[in-house]
């Protein structure tokens, strides 16, 4: 039914900007095609594996499913008494709460940095590029010793808190602000004694919202599948994000069994909620961004 | 083959009734800080499947100590954590640490002495496995948890259809290897045994290799002794004449191999049956074990690859309670019994060795005497003796001895490569080595 | 919708200060608006890199054997950690392989994204939705599972590609862990990951384009193809430079794809293939948080250099529509 409306929108675009032939062109749509099927080899693969025990893992063609997909989730469910879905629960506190917050912090430092002249704005901007530039990996052991001091290690805010601070995000903001939000409509905010704290949220933030659909998006992913921070920050595994308690499931240690079908199975259920999410957004990517308020 | 759970029930409550009595004559004496009837909430992480439903029993057992288990990654990622935690003081009030990590963690201070509270427990364990929690000294930092002694594991249906016995000898192993695989091109006798440094640090202590060794004030790496190198120059020439297949163990594709029979034995630790289960889970049931050939006909000497010892943490700041625990654990019969049925653990406690809850593992079904023997091969181990930075030998093992494996190179060199960074490393860390 | 929701939010939230009716050029609303991001940085980014810096500059000095309590000592020890860095080979070696992998990868990956993002942006090409989507999938992957997937399917024995070049062609020696091989098997990992990402960056450029510049151009007569190249690309320029250095320096800190191929083949990958191992093997397995700490610094300088070098390279304004 979406589909129905999103065509009929497609036409009436296409309709406006050209009346050109409606003939197919057949090479970008073969590249497209071809780059889709590469893009979705290894999803079938998990998908197909998601189906399999142990034997036929090995045994089978990689993408012929097998039979084992029922027996997997209930082991997945029942193992630790459903821990599994603690972990994603988790997970989607994690990258929900952590990606608005990171969009919101975004939206206005982005914003501030493109339309606003401040002393010490260069050096800023540059400090907080900076932070794209240091490892994740050696920030994560002073990260954890100051989160220790302040007596939050071990807590949900230990990961929130250092995830909501994107400097890749900001960077997009910026880019979008500077790109999206005219100038002329903010002074004419202005003229019309709008304060600015308004502005932004009125006109800027709604200006801003496809490329800050985007930003959340990105933060959201990043977070879902960050194992670092987490691993390290979290000594208790009601706590553990999925990518976290994976990880345990799948190093059991060198005289232990490795689950491996169930971590595949996890891995499988972990991707749908992020796979739904994209398709639930998509929407947004498809507005013009020029179209929201400027005419 | 597991016990009820009403069984484990009720041993659980006597095993608490026990406790209680023992405990309020020997804690008697320190009733310092946590008052007699105070409640004591303990962290613990181990990698041992179950644990949960072994710690339930534990706390429905004690209501004073209360234990609360978080299930961590195993082995090397779990050090990694303990660390990082360590640097911060945060780690848990006990952990589950194999031996060969333990010089790391007694190096960086990370781990108490317990000795005050263990007493009673030394001749519950094997000379051997003690040493490993002593470190030679006089301090106890954990109690044994599992012993891993190396066999021989073959598939009898195999061996049958090819006509083979279990070698008594490496040079047996190299004959039999070469004419199987000439035979027979599609199939190996094994793999490689040198793509795992855990495993192969278990062969040199067969051949009487001390990777490691104090004098003093100094350390001796020994890494690249005559008897690592008599291993790995065998093992070299093997995987060059492609006797045995020169995979990576632990990969899907190794996994593969030892599922559909293309390997027809497996040099493994005791612990093996439970690994089979996930590695290779067609083979039920056609597995047995038999001694490690030997070096020198009609000796009994093998090695060990992995086992870990239950630790209490320095940051604890209820080492008694926590060493109550690990006791319990270890060495009652309730705690180890629950190891072996829900945790398939083979015990390190002698007394467990020998317990009601050693039924024979499925994957070796046709073995009934699978425990007599595994007791016999723990008696057998040499000695391991562990050094402070072990993993990082391990890691530089892999690559050093996984590049030979791959391109059939040159396998003393790559002992030579892992002897000499283990040096590199200990002396960057500031420690005392002497020779090189 | 998202968008109204947190306009709604923190419209509840906050209460809107009104008190400046009439004025264009505010002075000390900017400061406010970087307050949070300024707290919060200090706090997760400079407080920690600070602390990094001060680790850089000790090491460990261990009486007698380094057991039992107060054996080891954390002691200062100046540039101790940065020349032993810059006389280590290993690590030179692993930022020449990161560089090289980054040769084969960056190009390949913003092509591809380049390309893809232009053919959604076109005009009369079919299953542009389904491609999108198809295409951005893999960044929902998380890469130590798509490293892992991949991986499972270079393996000989369990590949797919190795049993189809079989049935195809009668062949078996196709290595995907060959010593050059590997490179890349490992880019084409970082390819299938980022590719979709940097698309959809890309395309959100383009469509964030004013669509009556290419309307003039279609009235004259050119192209889907002489608009895309001649039009759309030099106009998403910006956005292009941007992915670039993104990407370079996310190459430079590539860890999770060689490490997961690394658990299956340490022989063709070692624990130290790409500056981000040597740096984690070093911290965790070798547990030498100094020599740790000095590695980064060093590599977040070499980033530095190189993201400057592309930037002057690829000299132009980044930053369109700002205010001036």
């Amino acid at each position: 039914m979406s589909g129905q409306t999103r065509g009929g929108s497609r036409y009436a675009r296409r309709a406006h900007r050209g009346r050109r032939t409606r003939r197919t062109a057949l090479v970008p749509t073969a590249i497209l095609l071809l780059g889709s099927l590469y893009a979705l080899l290894p999803v079938a693969w998990v998908v197909a594996a998601s189906t399999k025990n142990n034997t036929q893992l090995f045994n089978l063609f990689a993408f012929r499913p097998g039979n084992a997909l029922l027996g997997n989730l209930s082991t997945l469910t029942s193992y630790r008494g459903g821990i599994f879905w603690t972990w994603m629960w988790n997970t989607a506190l994690y990258a929900g709460g952590g990606a608005i917050l990171s969009a919101a912090l975004s939206a206005l430092t982005g914003y501030t940095f493109a339309k606003y002249r401040f002393r010490g704005k260069t050096m800023l901007f540059n400090l907080i590029l900076v932070g794209v530039l240091v490892p994740a990996v050696v920030l994560a052991v002073p990260q954890y010793l100051l989160v220790a001091k302040l007596g939050l290690a071990d807590t949900y805010w230990s990961v929130l808190i250092p995830s909501i601070v994107s400097p890749y995000g900001i960077y997009l903001a910026r880019i979008y602000a500077g790109a999206c939000v005219p100038d002329e409509v903010i002074e004419a905010a202005r003229m019309d004694g709008s304060g600015e704290w308004r502005t932004f949220l009125r006109i800027a933030v709604p200006m801003m919202g496809p490329g800050l659909v985007t930003i959340f998006l990105f933060q959201f992913v990043a977070i879902w599948n960050n194992f670092l921070l987490p691993w390290l920050m979290l000594g208790s595994d009601t706590k553990f994000p999925l990518t976290v308690g994976l990880y345990t499931l799948l190093t059991q240690g060198t005289s232990q069994p490795a689950l491996y079908t169930v971590v595949i199975t996890g891995a499988l259920l972990s991707i749908v909620p992020l796979v739904v999410l994209f398709l639930l957004l998509q929407r947004f990517w498809r507005v013009d961004l020029s179209a929201g308020s400027v005419k | 083959m597991k016990l009820s759970r009403a069984v484990t029930t009720a041993a659980c409550g006597l095993a608490a009734l026990a406790l209680a009595a023992g405990c309020s004559s020997s804690g008697g004496s320190a009733p310092a800080s946590s008052g007699a009837n105070q409640k004591v909430d303990l962290t613990f992480w181990s990698w041992v499947p179950n644990m949960d439903r072994i710690v339930a029993a534990w706390n429905q057992a004690h209501p004073d100590i209360q234990v609360t288990f978080t299930k961590a990654a195993g082995g090397d990622a779990e050090l990694t954590k303990l660390l990082t935690s360590g640097k911060a003081k945060t780690m848990p009030d006990i952990a589950q640490v194999e031996y060969q990590s333990l010089p790391t963690m007694v190096s960086n201070n990370y781990l108490a002495d317990i000795s005050k509270y263990v007493d009673g427990v030394r001749s519950d364990y094997p000379d051997g496995l003690w040493n490993q929690v002593t470190l030679g000294t006089g301090a106890v930092y954990g109690v044994p948890q599992d012993a891993a002694p190396l066999a021989f594991f073959y598939r009898t249906d195999l061996f049958k259809k090819y006509n083979l016995t279990p070698p008594a000898t490496w040079a047996q192993y190299q004959s039999e290897a070469g004419q199987l695989h000439r035979a027979n091109p599609s199939v190996y006798l094994g793999d490689t045994a040198t793509t795992d440094g855990g495993l192969f640090s278990g062969l040199t202590q067969q051949a009487g290799a001390k990777w490691w060794s104090a004098k003093g004030d100094s350390w001796t790496v020994g890494i690249d002794s005559p008897a690592s190198r008599k291993v790995a120059s065998y093992w070299g020439a093997l995987v060059k004449q492609g006797a045995v297949d020169n995979k990576t163990a632990w990969t899907a594709d190794w996994s593969k191999a030892l599922d559909n029979g293309t390997y027809l034995s497996w040099i493994a630790a005791v612990w093996a049956p439970g690994t089979l289960a996930s590695e290779a889970a067609d083979t039920s049931g056609k597995w047995a074990m038999a001694a490690l050939p030997q070096w020198n006909a009609g000796d009994q000497v093998t090695g060990s690859w992995g086992g870990s010892a239950t630790s209490v943490t320095a940051d604890s700041k209820h080492p008694q309670q926590a060493a109550q625990f690990i006791t319990w654990l270890n060495h009652e019969s309730q705690g180890t019994d629950l190891l072996v049925t829900d945790g398939s653990v083979y015990p390190a406690s002698l007394a467990a060795e020998s317990g009601s809850a050693l039924a024979v593992p499925s994957f070796v079904s046709g073995q009934s005497d699978f425990y007599t023997q595994a007791k016999q091969y723990s008696k057998e181990a040499a000695t391991a003796t562990w050094g402070p930075d072990v993993n990082v030998a391990y890691s530089a093992f892999s690559d050093a001895f996984g590049a030979a494996a791959t391109n059939k190179g040159d396998f003393l060199a790559a002992l030579a490569t892992v002897q000499q960074k283990v040096v590199a490393d200990m002396r960057t860390n500031g420690f005392t080595v002497s020779g090189g | 919708m998202a968008a109204t929701e947190v306009v709604e939010a923190a419209r509840a939230g906050g209460t809107a200060p009104r008190r400046r009716r009439w004025s264009p050029a505010p002075r000390r609303t900017p400061y406010a608006f970087m307050v949070p991001a300024t707290v919060l940085f200090t706090a997760v980014f400079l407080v920690p890199l600070g602390y990094t810096v001060y680790l850089s500059t000790q090491k460990t000095q261990i009486q007698g054997l380094g057991l039992g309590r107060g054996a080891r000592r954390q002691v200062f020890t100046g540039f101790g950690d940065y020349t032993g860095v810059l006389h280590d080979s290993e690590f030179w070696h692993s930022v020449l392989r990161a560089l090289l992998y980054g040769c084969v990868l960056i190009p390949v990956m913003l092509g591809l994204a380049a390309l893809f993002a232009l053919i959604l942006d076109a005009q009369r090409v079919r299953f542009q939705r389904f491609g999108r989507i198809a295409i951005f999938l893999p960044y929902a992957v998380p890469t130590l599972i798509g490293s892992i997937l991949w991986g499972m399917m270079y393996l000989p024995s369990v590949s797919p590609f190795v049993s189809v070049m079989h049935t195809l062609f009668g062949t078996t020696s196709v290595n995907f862990f060959g010593a050059h091989a590997v490179y890349l098997s490992i880019a084409n990992i970082g390819v299938w990951g980022g590719t979709g990402f940097n698309m959809m960056v890309l395309y959100t450029a383009l469509r964030s384009l004013p669509q009556e510049v290419y309307e003039a151009a279609r009235i004259d007569g050119s192209g889907e193809f002489q608009i895309a190249w001649r039009i759309k690309l030099p106009m998403i320029r910006p956005s292009v430079i941007m992915t670039a250095i993104f990407s370079t320096i996310a190459t430079l800190q590539v860890f999770n794809e060689p490490y997961t191929i690394h658990t299956m083949s340490a022989g063709a990958v070692s624990s130290t293939w790409t500056p981000l191992m040597t740096i984690y093997h070093d911290t965790y397995t070798g547990d030498d948080v100094f020599a740790g700490s000095a590695e980064s610094i060093v590599i977040a300088v070499l980033m530095f250099l190189v993201s400057i070098a592309v930037l002057r390279l690829t000299n132009r304004q980044t930053f369109g529509g700002e205010s001036q």
